[in-house]
């Protein structure tokens, strides 16, 4: 398609170059032509210029034989009575009116002062001759006419095969957009089309003054180059226009075409930014926000209005006291914005206070819960502890003595579930009071090990650690992460199968401190990681050996508390612990606490 | 010589019997009361060498009877709650208690507690504890490192050379907290290289000899993920 418009527009191009006349394709004879009438009517003008305006010699020089005259002198280029013998072509001019010879297939609308008077022939010669260039040139023009027109109409029709065909392929009935090119905005698109139309145009341009001057049967050098040269740019122009031609077609077919243009994207941002202030939505919620909001908006609406209106009223009329009314109207809306702007803030506040009271009280009331459930349930258990313990120095007959070990055994127990359930409480509900310092956990690790050596000496199973070679400092509470590292190798210890090793490891990944602390059961876990963790589940389903069911729960709130994650993962028989905590890299200071 | 006498104050009257037969047999007199005022009237007509004193108790509680006795009397005082925070302790013992023991307690631990108080408070030959340089005074514990010699409440305990070092080393800077590191080159006059066992171990033998509950020491405690100290007790 490229090829045929390029090819139509060269042949224009050259076509034009020659100058030929086009109306040779359809005019039979040149006397019939307009080319030949206004060589006519051009030829009437000349002379009788020539008469009027005093002129020498007209130039160049007619191919037409006359004779004007004014009554007093005359202009000539033949004999009178050679030109009255070629009637054939004869135009006379004669006391205001016309007459005709015989082949003259025209009138002339020309008229001139009385006294003038204008003989205007051709040759026969020179009209045959004419004719028979008229002919020739048919003869060369009309198949490149021909050529032009079908390139033309197969371009055309292969527009149309092209745009009909664009954006849809074979498998589906979508319209496909091209990537890229559709991406342009339309109106960018349209606006890149104006530049090939711009080049094409200039080049038209160009070319027709090139024509103008030149009128040979041979094209110059010169010609060949600016033919050469508007053939690229026609080719440029035409692929262009072609290729964002069919984007906007695909993007009508698409029905895309305004919607991805700048103007519509640049309308529709603002409009989206202006329906922004009017949206409150988000304050659904907060009616004391949603009025501050919806006033603001009133206010600065309202004010804009004001002083609008008020430019215009000083503007139209003048007058400084009509000028004036908007701006106490706008004194009026300010006073009341004020006004409601401070009733608003003040319940705002109202409802803080009330909300913060609210909370401080509910925290004061768990944490005088748990103080005091916690007095009320161990009053009666010392009590009970005192007395087994003065039960205990009685002299007892031998069973009794049995009996009141049991008591002290359980109450004993339940002195540890006591504490444990009411740590487990204050630390879950927040009121746990951490003493967080810079540590290093690597220390704190090896520390614990050591204080609790004698229990692992007699639990007969091996610990192996390998903590890192440096410091590690965390950022924690130390008393509870000791809690937290008893309890889980104190559980380690007791429910480990003999001759197992706890393995205890440490990786930093990323500023963040990995504990693993890992053994083998001594049992199966029939349970999963978020089971154990529950409080008071217990592995030992049977519940006859020590503890409460609280440590891991404990440990694992406990390593919350302090800054720390806790993870428990059981895999077949491997039983394992995973604490996290951020590295901070502070050197410690020892000295006075 | 006077028999130690001893005031019990609890608003519990069952938990204040407990104590005073728990005292009896250890040999002390023992005198009850059921609330601050009551306490304080006692006081009034009697000579008493201890107080065991309840801190949640009506119409006067622990805390402000204890400050209304502290005006006029400088008599150990143990106080005895449910509260078991570190910081109620904190404050307890701030406010002018030689000691605090949480609810449900041992009551060998209280025996052994009262004791320790009571020989303080009426051991004459305390006093020469704290005059000289080379003796080092910190709550009940007497250190004298010319001699060599330890003493808890006035009586003597025996420490091997390593633990006495250890001790005297922290006891001369009391209340400040050294690494394992810093107590071992002290000590051990090497350089200290993964010592945090050898160093803890040795602590715990210390505190199994000087403390009356090891597992709650009152002077030798351990900053966990830091150090070691000694308590600065007055």
């Amino acid at each position: 398609m490229v090829i045929l418009i390029t090819a139509s527009s060269l042949q224009w191009f050259y076509l034009h170059n020659r100058n030929i006349n086009p109306e040779v394709l359809f005019v039979q004879d040149y006397d019939q032509s307009e080319t030949y009438h206004r060589k006519v009517s051009q030829g009437i003008r000349d002379t009788i210029n020539q008469i009027v305006y005093d002129i020498e010699k007209i130039l160049p020089e007619p191919e037409y034989l006359y004779y004007v005259s004014d009554g007093e002198k005359a202009y000539y280029n033949a004999s009178l009575s050679h030109i009255l013998d070629h009637e054939k072509y004869l135009y006379k001019y004669v006391d205001q009116s016309w007459e005709y010879g015989e082949h003259t297939y025209n009138n002339i609308q020309y008229y001139f002062d009385e006294n003038l008077s204008l003989y205007l022939t051709f040759t026969e010669e020179y009209m045959e001759q004419k004719q028979q260039e008229w002919e020739d040139e048919k003869t060369q023009l009309l198949p490149i006419v021909i050529s032009i027109f079908t390139s033309i109409t197969v371009a055309i029709l292969l527009i149309i095969y092209l745009i009909l065909v664009t954006g849809r392929k074979p498998e589906d009935d979508e319209v496909h957009l091209t990537p890229y090119m559709d991406m342009m905005y339309s109106d960018i698109q349209l606006g890149i089309m104006i530049f090939p139309l711009m080049i094409s145009y200039s080049e038209y341009n160009m070319v027709r003054n090139y024509g103008n001057s030149h009128s040979s049967n041979v094209l110059g050098m010169d010609q060949i180059l600016v033919i050469i040269l508007s053939a690229f740019t026609t080719i440029i122009s035409t692929i262009i226009l072609g290729v964002i031609l069919l984007s906007l077609v695909r993007k009508i077919k698409a029905k895309r075409l305004i919607k991805h243009s700048l103007v519509y994207a640049i309308f529709s941002g603002i409009s989206k930014f202006i329906r922004s202030f009017f949206d409150d939505s988000r304050f659904e919620h907060f009616p004391l926000t949603k009025s501050l909001d919806r006033r603001q908006l009133i206010f600065t609406s309202a004010s804009g209005v004001m002083v609008f209106t008020s430019f215009i009223f000083l503007l139209s009329t003048r007058s400084l006291f009509i000028g004036m009314i908007p701006v106490f109207i706008e004194a009026i809306i300010i006073y009341w914005y004020f006004n409601e702007n401070r009733k608003t803030f003040k319940e705002i506040n109202q409802g803080f206070q009330a909300s913060l009271q609210e909370q401080m009280k509910s925290e004061r009331m768990k944490v005088d819960l748990i103080t005091n459930v916690s007095h009320d349930l161990k009053t009666p258990l010392t009590s009970i502890i005192s007395y087994v313990d003065l039960l205990s120095k009685e002299d007892l007959p031998e069973s009794a003595k049995d009996y009141v070990n049991i008591l002290a055994d359980k109450s004993g127990r339940l002195k540890n579930i006591v504490s444990d359930l009411f740590d487990l409480a204050k630390s879950t509900s927040g009121s746990l009071p951490l003493d967080m310092k810079h540590l290093d956990l690597k220390k704190l690790i090896q520390q614990t090990l050591g204080d609790m050596e004698d229990e692992i000496e007699k639990s007969g199973i091996s610990i192996k650690e390998s903590l890192s070679a440096t410091p590690v400092y965390i950022y924690s509470d130390g008393k509870k992460l000791y809690r937290v590292f008893q309890n889980i190798i104190g559980n380690a210890l007791k429910y480990s199968m003999q001759g197992t090793r706890i393995f205890i490891d440490m990786k930093i990944d990323n500023n963040i401190v990995e504990v693993t602390i890992k053994n083998t059961a001594s049992y199966p876990m029939d349970f999963t990681a978020e089971e154990i963790l529950q409080r008071f589940t217990r592995g030992d389903e049977a519940r006859t050996s020590e503890g409460s069911g609280l440590g891991l729960s404990i440990a694992e709130s406990f390593t919350w508390a302090s800054g720390g994650r806790f993870q428990v993962e059981i895999d077949g028989d491997q039983f394992k612990v995973i604490l996290k905590f951020p590295v901070n890299g502070v050197e410690l200071v020892s000295g006075p606490e | 010589m006077v028999n130690e006498r001893i005031l019990v104050v609890d608003d519990d009257r069952e938990i204040a019997g407990a104590i005073e037969k728990l005292l009896i047999m250890e040999g002390y007199e023992v005198i009850k009361a059921y609330n601050g005022m009551e306490a304080l009237d006692v006081l009034i007509s009697n000579v008493v060498h201890l107080i065991i004193l309840d801190i949640m108790m009506p119409r006067l509680d622990g805390l402000s009877t204890m400050m209304k006795i502290r005006d006029s009397k400088n008599i150990p005082i143990i106080l005895l709650s449910a509260k078991s925070e570190d910081s109620d302790k904190i404050l307890g013992l701030s406010m002018g208690a030689d000691d605090y023991i949480t609810k449900p307690f041992n009551p060998q631990e209280l025996v052994a507690r009262v004791r320790s108080q009571l020989r303080r408070y009426l051991q004459l030959g305390d006093k020469d504890c704290a005059n000289s340089t080379s003796k080092h005074v910190v709550g009940g514990l007497c250190l004298d490192s010319d001699k060599a010699e330890l003493t808890v409440d006035g009586d003597p305990v025996k420490l091997t050379a390593k633990e006495f070092k250890i001790l005297e080393f922290l006891i001369k800077n009391a209340g400040c907290v050294f690494s394992a590191e810093q107590i071992y080159e002290r000590v051990w006059q090497e350089t200290a290289y993964s010592v945090e066992n050898t160093v803890m171990v040795h602590i715990r033998r210390i505190r199994e000899k000087i403390e009356i509950n090891p597992k709650e020491p009152k002077y030798l405690k351990v900053v966990w993920g830091i150090g070691y100290k000694i308590e600065n007790i007055y």
